[in-house]
């Protein structure tokens, strides 16, 4: 049990803080949590080290399940059946990603965060949170769809290079 | 502007999720053609999404969760207790192969270089940097396997019916005992809690007390509790069988472990007194 307990220990915050933002609710993030964890135990060999570094892959799929979970409840569900991979794609972390530690990494995703227009925050976070394209998006805000397209795209970017910024100065 | 340039405008929305469908379907055509700059970018698209994940406020699921997930994976693990063996044994031979795709690459780049020496050793020198990141890649899958491996036993020994209990005493009065479970097929389980760890880099070291008249203690494993005391040993191959065996002893012995112990054994559980699991 030790290594699987200890795998759990190790990221059991970072899944339950994202999949709990995204649902909402601490039982129904619990179960969602439970089901990654449990997914990961079962099917241990799902996660191919050709697939990209262990923790990217784990938060894209407790992202995937959790924002699958409100789908189940809301009127996207049929719009967005074809799109929800099974498993995460292939990932890879930039060279200067070993430079950061997980405290430092929060610390500059929150601060890129705060930094932002609010505006441009919130297109984000309803991408990444809620699940939402940019159409959907662009009604939500009552802003231009290019206008979202890009808040988005240079959110992104921007937090690219103030992670890439915080790993060279570290 | 070119493909890759058009389509590389879209991937950190695409890895988002956030392309609309038309988009989505046009890019998702060109991914098809294995363009190389785009599936490297989507790649590299796809890490950056999953750092927003650190954007969500902190928060801690309770304790019942994992006492609730440990209970299951406990129970899933002693369900496989059977086949625990032959299964580690095969996943052990599975090791992946190095994938397909870079052996294409490598093959690939070898072509091109045929054309131009300074293209030749620009891409050696990527042919040698993908071959460490496989070699890497097949270490890092290697340990996650042996650890994982390493954590079904010790819950399908813990949980076998056909293996035995062993309480392992003291006559130390301020120190816990131990216990151990020794299954004939899957091998020994030590475990202690609350076990004050040996001072500097000292460790505890499992021994096998032979039936055998004159025989000397048969060295096994060394562990270090951890900072609360508990530790759990797993042993997967004894050194010598449960029937010639008189008694399980732990000694305190210098980092490394010893071949004959140099401290009188602190912990001692007889196989006589050792009781079926269930």
């Amino acid at each position: 049990m030790h290594a699987f307990e200890q795998l759990y220990d190790r990221h059991c915050r970072i899944v339950f803080g994202l999949v709990l933002r995204i649902v909402q609710q601490a039982g129904t993030a619990e179960e969602v949590v439970q089901d990654v964890f449990l997914q990961l135990w079962r099917n241990a060999a799902q996660y191919d080290t050709s697939r990209g570094p262990f923790l990217p892959w784990l938060l894209t799929m407790a992202r995937n399940r959790a924002l699958d979970n409100l789908r189940l409840k809301s009127e996207r569900q049929r719009r967005r059946e074809d799109q929800t991979e099974e498993l995460p794609g292939i990932s890879a972390a930039p060279e200067f990603e070993k430079q950061l530690d997980e405290k430092r990494r929060a610390e500059q995703v929150r601060a890129l965060m705060t930094s932002l227009q609010p505006q441009q925050k919130r297109a984000l976070e309803l991408a990444y949170f809620e699940g939402l394209s940019h159409t959907e998006i662009a009604a939500v805000l009552k802003e231009p769809l290019g206008t979202v397209k890009s808040w988005i795209r240079n959110g992104l970017l921007r937090l690219r290079e103030g992670l890439q910024q915080q790993a060279t100065t570290t | 502007m070119s493909n890759a340039d058009q389509f590389g405008e879209l991937l950190e929305a695409y890895a988002l999720g956030a392309l609309d469908a038309p988009e989505r379907a046009a890019l998702e055509a060109h991914l098809a053609t294995n363009c190389p700059e785009c599936t490297a970018a989507l790649a590299e698209a796809r890490w950056l999404v999953s750092q927003l994940a650190y954007a969500a406020p902190d928060a801690a699921p309770s304790d019942m969760l994992r006492g609730r997930l440990m209970q299951i994976v406990r129970a899933e693990a002693a369900q496989e207790t059977a086949s625990a063996a032959r299964e580690i044994r095969v996943a052990r031979a599975a090791k992946p192969a190095v994938p397909y795709w870079m052996w294409a690459a490598a093959a690939a780049l070898l072509v091109v270089a045929v054309y131009s020496t300074w293209t030749a050793r620009k891409l050696q020198e990527q042919v040698y940097e993908t071959n460490q990141r496989a070699i890497a890649e097949l270490n890092s899958r290697e340990k996650i396997e042996e650890e994982l491996a390493a954590v079904r036993r010790e819950a399908s020994i813990l949980a076998d019916p056909g293996s035995f209990k062993i309480a392992l005493a003291t006559s130390q009065p301020d120190l816990a005992p131990m216990q151990a479970n020794w299954s004939p097929q899957l091998g020994i389980v030590l475990s202690g809690r609350k076990i004050q760890p040996p001072a500097g880099d000292r460790v505890l070291q499992l021994w096998l007390i032979p039936k055998a008249e004159g025989s000397k203690p048969i060295p096994s494993q060394t562990v270090r509790p951890d900072a609360n005391g508990n530790f759990v040993l797993l042993v997967a191959t004894p050194p010598g069988a449960m029937e010639d065996t008189k008694a399980l002893a732990v000694t305190e012995e210098p980092a490394g472990g010893s071949p004959l112990p140099t401290t009188p054994p602190t912990w001692v559980g007889t196989t006589a007194s050792a009781s079926p699991t269930r």
